[in-house]
């Protein structure tokens, strides 16, 4: 990461502003034209304004630091907090706008003030229009400061990418799982010998399988209990994104697998990826479901999958 | 500071900006009554938290919209100013906002419509008042607008620090309006002044003290007061700050025993009048101010000519006509808040042809007047007959022998008497009175003069105050035409000292003189002006024909004004040098100048140092080389850490001596 601090500002009236250009103009016009002095005291007055607009407002902006507090994904065209440490070395500023330069983020944070010294983070509620990496370069920092009159920006360069994940749209059917419809942990590749959670105890059914059977319990009881664990239930599924050249069809396989992949992971099943010549084994967990992500949103830009947990 | 709190301090300023704006509106009185009484309503309204447009956009809309299209019909129809019709509807539009729903959109619209009433009171009002208002709008409106910024787009309930918005944004506020001076000042004028409208005389009313009729009994409590009348500029301008002459307003020639009337005959309306040829005369352009409530003019003794007049009013000036009424007085024919004209006065009076009826006419006493005043008379004047030496010894007997004083309570049945032989005390009427009733008792024909006496510097203009007021005679002498003749003290003639309420009129007068000379009517012959004595150096003390210094007053002015601008330059001066002198890092240690020279030299005499060799490190290397440099080096390397960091300085010597052992040179 980067920062450069460029010396470029831009200004740019705010409505209220644009009105106070016009009676500006006004009052001028009428002072060149009528040659009364207390219209040119008020001209003189409302051009000082004007001026100070700028001196106090370069004031705030020109000592401002930010950092970005990048999220570890976000998917696209939902809204999701993105963070910046706002500090400065000296002085006070007020009323600091921080936004993302040339659109790639839409949305801002408001910082009311911020004292030399004490960093302060401000949130910012963006959306990322589509999926995949998204290179933010430069921050806009903007200040309306000292009446609301004009917007103040200077562009700071911080170089970062941040990973937008595939929206979670509609999906239509989810697939088979990888053995057919599979009772108990047979399924399971890593859980074969039926080592999840104990949940609770309860009476043996019908064509269940014997061996959970807790004999302790099932003695004192006088009836056979079967041990009941997490995941008791678990199937595995592997999902496959067959093409991963770039389009409409792509993004559209993006969004219903990642949508699929959140629904079996919270339903407790296992969850793989085949896509673009790369394999994700089945796993579940909060973390899988990120790293499946990731791998959806870097198809097609040549990205590699995030890297599986060690073990 | 909670929101609840900030929002309240952010609403109470907007309000306070909208007053002050409406203030100045109000008080140049071209308002009508109905707006200010709709505004009051909107402000009390509004300061204790009521809303009552809140849920009533529409028809509050449509109500304003109704508004609009009346005061465009008044306007169209000539009932209505343009300008005055233009401010009562912003008057309208900022009460709207006032009590509607309070959001800092609608602040700005509060405030954009107060500047608007600013505006317009600039082009309705020229009065000092208007720099109070611009400067209570100026200040509230833009910490509520600071204050509206730093809580952003969306009013979030946490503590802000609100003091340390307010103080930048002062201190900010503050430099505008100097920038806005400094911008009012240079910026060239390119236009006259045509827009300035005068307002009426305000609460207080007229306090001229000029009137139709003098009239003996009561007191001279015009003589405090010390509230201008009249400005006038004087062409030649005299040298000094006190003019000390009598400015003629009427003659009264009609005496029942207790009241002056005049007995001419009112001519015809005529934009000029002129007794006389103006040759040589002083030229004098007078502005009777809104305090001079009277229609006659004044000019200072003798005038000869006056027209043309202007007359200013709330919707502009416009060219007046005068009346003349014999040759007692010249009046101006309509009304109107103030006026200005032109006076030319000779020092002699005009070869007026006066002829014997009048002249009879001016010897004419009541039938009831005492008959000692007729015995004083002989007794004072003794074997005198020439008229001018019969006024003479009567003037000086009655002001030797009376006193001046302003303390007459009640009423008396005969004035005169109770003023020569009772009470023996009393003020210029009474002394005019008595001086001229005196002269015609021996057949000299006599008038009363009613006008002012004095005049006093404030800047370029000589002003005059209600408290000038006075009254004297002119006595006819068939050899040498008409005479004027003051039987008051020379104490009593001016205006009084006075107390301490009129010590503040006084300062307000003086401060509104100001105002007007060094605001109002500013334009680029005054820049000019400015200009020159900027870039000339100042003039000696200059003394004109009549050997009078030249006025302090006159060049005090000038002179704060360019001590104040150069304070301001030097000022910006010397903040721009700080700041500077701020930005520079810290100061280089001395000794780096040295270790800076031996680099440079060792580079000359093509020494490589090694990537991050330092010169310890050199050093070390050129002794085991055996190179020649070594021992130098070695030297100069030790001296330079200790002065740089062992707190042992190096003088300039030792660095030579040191330096000569690395010379490319050798």
């Amino acid at each position: 990461m980067r920062q450069r601090a460029g010396w470029r500002r831009s200004l740019k009236a705010t409505r209220v502003g644009r009105a106070y250009l016009v009676i500006t103009v006004g009052i001028g016009l009428g002072a060149l034209n009528t040659g009364n002095n207390l219209l040119y005291l008020v001209l003189g007055f409302l051009l000082a304004i004007i001026v100070l607009s700028g001196v106090l407002s370069e004031r705030v902006i020109a000592d401002v630091r930010v950092k970005r507090l990048l999220p570890e994904g976000a998917f696209a065209q939902e809204r999701f907090a993105l963070r910046y440490e706002v500090s400065r070395v000296k002085g006070r500023a007020f009323a600091v706008k921080i936004s993302e330069s040339g659109g790639a983020l839409d949305g801002w944070a408001w910082i009311p003030t911020v004292i030399a010294g004490t960093p302060v983070i401000a949130r910012a509620d963006v959306t990322a229009p589509r999926r995949g990496p998204l290179k933010l370069g430069q921050v806009q920092i903007s200040t309306f400061f000292p009446f609301g009159l004009f917007e103040k920006s200077r562009n700071v360069f911080l170089d970062e990418v941040l990973l937008v994940w595939p929206r979670r749209g509609f999906y239509c059917e989810p697939p088979e799982a990888d053995s057919g419809r599979l009772t108990g942990e047979s399924g399971s590749q890593r859980h074969r010998d039926g080592g999840g959670d104990i949940q609770g105890l309860r009476e043996l059914g019908e064509f269940e399988d014997a061996r959970r059977v807790h004999w302790k319990k099932s003695a004192s009881a006088g009836k056979l209990l079967r041990v009941e664990r997490e995941r008791e239930d678990r199937k595995q599924f592997t999902l496959r994104i067959a093409s991963d050249s770039p389009g409409e069809h792509l993004e559209r396989a993006c969004e219903e697998t990642a949508a699929l992949a959140n629904r079996l992971l919270a339903e407790g099943n296992d969850v793989g990826l085949e896509a673009g010549g790369r394999k994700i084994r089945p796993a579940s967990g909060p973390g899988h479901e990120k790293r499946i992500l990731s791998a959806l949103a870097g198809l097609g830009y040549g990205l590699p999958p995030a890297p599986e947990p060690t073990r | 500071m909670n929101l609840a709190a900030r929002k309240s301090l952010r609403l109470r300023l907007r309000d306070l900006s909208a007053g002050a704006a409406f203030s100045a509106v109000a008080l140049s009185g071209a308002l009508p009554l109905p707006f200010t009484g709709l505004f009051a309503i909107a402000f009390v309204l509004s300061l204790w938290g009521k809303r009552p447009f809140l849920n009533l956009r529409l028809w509050s809309a449509l109500a304003l919209l109704a508004a609009a299209v009346a005061l465009f019909g008044l306007v169209s129809r000539g009932d209505l100013d343009l300008v005055v019709a233009a401010v009562g509807f912003a008057t309208l539009v900022t009460a709207h906002r006032m009590l509607s729903e309070p959001t800092p959109a609608t602040d700005q619209q509060v405030l954009l419509a107060a500047l608007l009433l600013m505006s317009g009171a600039a082009a309705l009002s020229g009065e000092v008042w208007y720099a109070l208002c611009l400067l209570a709008f100026g200040v509230s409106a833009c910490l509520s607008l600071g204050l509206a910024v730093v809580e952003g787009p969306l009013e979030r309930d946490e503590d802000l620090p609100v003091a340390p918005v307010l103080r930048q944004v002062s201190i900010g506020v503050g430099i505008a309006l100097a920038g806005g001076i400094a911008f009012f000042i240079l910026f060239p004028r390119l236009s006259w002044n045509v827009a300035a409208r005068r307002t009426g005389a305000g609460l207080i009313g007229g306090t001229t003290g000029m009137s139709d009729t003098v009239r003996l009994g009561g007191g001279g409590d015009i003589k405090t007061s010390a509230r201008v009348v009249l400005r006038a500029t004087l062409e030649p301008s005299p040298r000094s700050d006190r003019l000390d002459r009598y400015w003629v307003g009427r003659h009264f020639d009609l005496f029942d025993g207790k009241e002056w009337r005049g007995s001419g005959k009112w001519g015809r309306p005529t934009a000029r009048v002129s007794f006389g040829p103006a040759d040589g005369a002083l030229v004098q352009h007078i502005e009777l101010l809104p305090a001079y409530e009277s229609h006659t003019l004044v000019g200072l003794a003798q005038p000869i000519s006056f027209g043309p007049a202007t007359a200013l009013s709330n919707t502009g000036s416009s060219p007046a006509m005068l009346l003349q009424v014999g040759t007692e007085e010249v009046r101006l024919a309509q009304d109107a808040n103030a006026f200005t004209y032109v006076v030319h006065s000779r020092t002699d009076f005009p070869l007026l042809e006066e002829d014997d009826a009048k002249l009879q006419a001016l010897q004419e006493l009541p039938q009831e007047i005492d008959p000692r005043v007729a015995e004083l008379a002989a007794t004072i004047v003794d074997q005198a007959t020439a008229p001018e030496e019969v006024a003479a010894k009567l003037e000086r007997w009655l002001q030797r022998n009376l006193a001046y004083t302003l303390e007459l309570p009640g009423e008396v049945d005969d004035p005169l008497a109770d003023f020569l032989f009772e009470r023996k005390e009393g003020h210029c009427e009474h002394f005019a009175t008595a001086l001229a009733v005196l002269l015609r008792s021996r057949g000299i024909p006599a008038r009363v003069v009613g006008g002012f006496f004095g005049g006093e510097r404030v800047g370029e203009r000589f002003v005059v105050r209600a408290g000038d007021a006075h009254a004297w005679v002119e006595a006819y002498s068939p050899v040498r035409g008409w005479m004027t003749f003051d039987a008051t003290p020379e104490s009593g003639r001016g205006s009084r000292p006075p107390p301490l309420a009129a010590r503040l009129v006084d300062a307000y007068e003086r401060l509104e003189e100001l105002w007007r000379s060094r605001v109002i009517d500013y334009s680029i012959v005054t820049q000019w002006d400015f200009v020159r004595q900027l870039v000339r150096p100042p003039e000696r003390a200059a003394s004109d024909d009549d050997g009078h210094e030249r006025s302090a007053a006159a060049s005090g002015g000038a002179t704060a004004t360019q001590a104040i601008f150069a304070a301001a330059v030097g000022g910006g001066l010397v903040a721009l040098f700080w700041r500077r002198l701020r930005k520079r890092g810290p100061k280089a240690h001395p000794a780096s100048g040295f270790l800076i020279e031996i680099e440079r030299r060792l580079e000359a005499l093509e020494v490589v140092r090694q990537s991050g060799e330092d010169l310890e490190a050199l050093t070390r290397r050129l002794e085991d080389e055996q190179h020649q440099l070594a021992e130098p080096l070695g030297r100069a390397t030790r001296r330079y850490l200790e002065a740089r960091f062992g707190a042992r300085p190096l003088s300039k010597e030792e660095r030579k001596v040191l330096l000569a052992g690395l010379d490319p040179s050798r």
